[in-house]
């Protein structure tokens, strides 16, 4: 039994023992405004991609929980993260999405400050007092910012542990999918954002292991593609398949082609990336990725990868994040990247790809996005909040990982089983621990 | 073309013809009748919805494609949607009920093609919802005589706006 449990009935939120999860925690604005002090206001939280932000002076402006930030690269090449909120009298520096900027010119009173956050003028600097420091008065900036191949994550916690040992064994699936040549990837697109009327655990559950909606939830693309491969002559069928958990409660999910399949799926990397990859990725890694159809996880709290192929060579990395706004939405941003040395036209056609399935108008999105939005209406209410979520398809499975021969991290099969889900839960649970 | 410098008038009778087809297209869409629609298509269709980053006017405005589909793209798409047990986005239906208005038409490439401008706007209701959402944009269709009749060859279609309100873009703008 936790400290913190169920504000309505006493019971806890997260019953591992049990495999039941509480509703509650995801419609509750008291469960919310917890996660954003235990979670979104102080461990590592993706921002952006780095090649959204190649020049000096480029900046995005994204939210962490609640708190708005500017990312911002900076004279030096240095990406900064500083709230976009005047010191003077709170307005937002920024008020587009993205832009170039020589410096940041509040347009309330003209308080202005430099790239890296220095307060430069207060347009009446003749009238402060002789003891303020202006050196106190520079927008406030994130304390910690560090990149993973170009992902970008910052924290408002001093104290938290570097971003690679909180990455930990996940880093290695990454690096993967973000930095398989020597130039890495390159975001194609300004993400898509769209608003889900649903909290933002669902979509991180979703991405870290939930096979079992696929068939159910996913019967338009998967039947339609089925259709549209055996026209086209291939038809993409899975074989081996298996989850994986590594600390600190991230996790994704492998699945390969069938046994006697085509080598399609490695073999539409176009042939100078696929040589490149050995220059950056070990043996192992290449031989993780060989016939792999779907990789598809999830980094603690909020940030999701997929790379898919739904149809033969219809291939798209992906990144998602669930960017909270209340219990019950969420708003959700979508990136499609590509390698940095592939031709225009496969950028181009990733891109295509990418966003028809998975996307602000995708086939596979429009789908789940209804039936989050339906469970979340469903469960805000105290009678239904008397009635937990079952996660007990984890529970024969969890204490058993299987040897995981293709990478590192604890592996379980099969692949639609909830073990991951149970993880991610477990994390969370642990986060909103008042000493953890 | 798909700014709007300069656009020629055509006659009257260019005019209505072009009309009718965008009138007609959206009730049949308002219906539903997914298989009459795509007779309004050329067989080379395509088919772009796009959105915006929010910038400084200095910087300028910036769209990007949130669809972008081939004719064989759209079909899956349209199937998905247009069959109850592969949807679970459009079943039970959406309501939705398209305005088509301000139309400018001007001459394009053969005797007899167009590119028509018009206002879109979209009230959408779903299931027992109490309140409907709106999709609001300007619309550049490129019209071309194909198999008799005048038919949608290419679709833009520029959302004005920033989010999406509600999940992912279901329905055919």
């Amino acid at each position: 039994m936790n400290d913190v449990t169920s504000i309505a009935n006493g019971d806890p939120w997260v019953d591992t023992a049990n495999g039941t999860v509480s509703r509650e925690i995801f419609v509750s604005e008291d469960v919310f405004c917890l996660e954003l002090d235990r979670i979104f206001h102080r461990l590592w939280i993706f921002l952006a991609h780095e090649t959204e932000i190649p020049n000096r002076g480029d900046y995005v402006v994204r939210t962490m929980g609640r708190v708005p930030v500017i990312v911002v690269r900076e004279a030096s090449g240095e990406v900064r993260v500083l709230l976009n909120s005047c010191r003077h009298r709170g307005t937002k520096l920024c008020r587009g999405e993205a832009g170039n900027a020589r410096h940041f010119v509040c347009p309330y009173h003209g308080w202005s400050y430099a790239l890296d956050g220095g307060l430069i003028s207060t347009s009446y600097d003749e009238h402060l007092p002789a003891d303020m420091d202006k050196a106190d008065w520079g927008l406030v900036p994130a304390p910690k910012v560090e990149s993973y191949k170009g992902l970008v994550f910052a924290a408002w916690d001093p104290g938290v542990s570097q971003l690679r040992d909180y990455l930990g064994d996940i880093a290695w699936y990454l690096d993967t999918l973000f930095w398989r040549t020597p130039g890495g990837m390159e975001v194609l697109a300004p993400p898509h954002r769209w608003r889900a009327r649903a909290n933002w655990k669902i979509g991180s559950l979703n991405f870290i292991g939930d096979g079992q909606h696929v068939a159910t939830t996913h019967a338009g693309p998967s039947t339609l593609n089925r259709l549209h491969s055996k026209k086209a002559g291939f038809f993409v069928r899975g074989g081996e398949s298996f989850q994986v958990v590594t600390d600190e409660g991230h996790g994704c999910t492998l699945t390969y082609l069938a046994p006697g399949m085509p080598e399609g799926n490695y073999l539409t990397h176009p042939p100078a990336l696929r040589d490149a990859y050995a220059e950056v990725l070990s043996a192992r890694q290449i031989s993780m990725m060989h016939h792999l159809r779907v990789m598809v996880g999830n980094v603690f709290p909020n940030l999701s990868f997929i790379e898919n192929q739904v149809a033969l060579g219809e291939k798209a990395v992906l990144i998602r994040q669930w960017q909270p706004i209340s219990g019950t939405e969420t708003e959700v941003l979508s990136w499609v990247l590509a390698e940095r040395e592939a031709s225009a036209e496969y950028k181009d056609r990733a891109l295509k790809h990418g966003f028809h399935n998975f996307g602000a108008g995708g086939v596979f999105e429009q789908d789940d996005l209804e039936l989050w939005a339906s469970a979340t209406q469903a469960s805000d209410n105290p009678i239904a909040q008397r009635f937990p979520f079952s996660f007990h398809s984890s529970l024969p499975f969890d204490s058993a990982p299987i040897e995981n021969a293709r990478g590192p991290g604890r592996a379980y099969k099969p692949s639609n089983t909830e073990v991951a889900q149970l993880a991610f839960m477990r994390r969370w649970d642990a986060a909103m621990q008042p000493g953890d | 073309m798909d700014d709007e410098r300069g656009i020629a008038t055509v006659s009257d009778a260019a005019f209505l013809e072009v009309q009718r087809l965008l009138n007609r297209e959206a009730a049949l869409l308002d219906r539903r009748d997914y298989a009459a629609w795509f007779d309004l298509l050329t067989e080379d269709v395509k088919y772009v919805v796009t959105a915006r980053v929010s910038r400084p006017a200095e910087t300028g405005p910036l769209d990007y494609a949130i669809i972008d589909e081939d004719a064989d793209t759209l079909r899956l798409r349209v199937l998905q949607i247009g069959d109850p047990k592969l949807t679970r986005a459009e079943n039970p239906p959406t309501l939705t009920r398209r305005f088509v208005s301000n139309l400018e038409v001007e001459a394009a490439g053969p005797p007899n093609d167009y590119a028509a401008h018009t206002n879109l706007l979209v009230y959408r209701q779903r299931g027992t919802a109490p309140d409907g959402d709106f999709y609001a944009g300007r619309r550049r269709d490129l019209l071309r005589r194909d198999r008799g009749s005048l038919r949608i060859a290419d679709r833009l279609v520029r959302l004005d706006h920033n989010v999406l309100f509600d999940g992912s873009l279901s329905i055919v703008l």
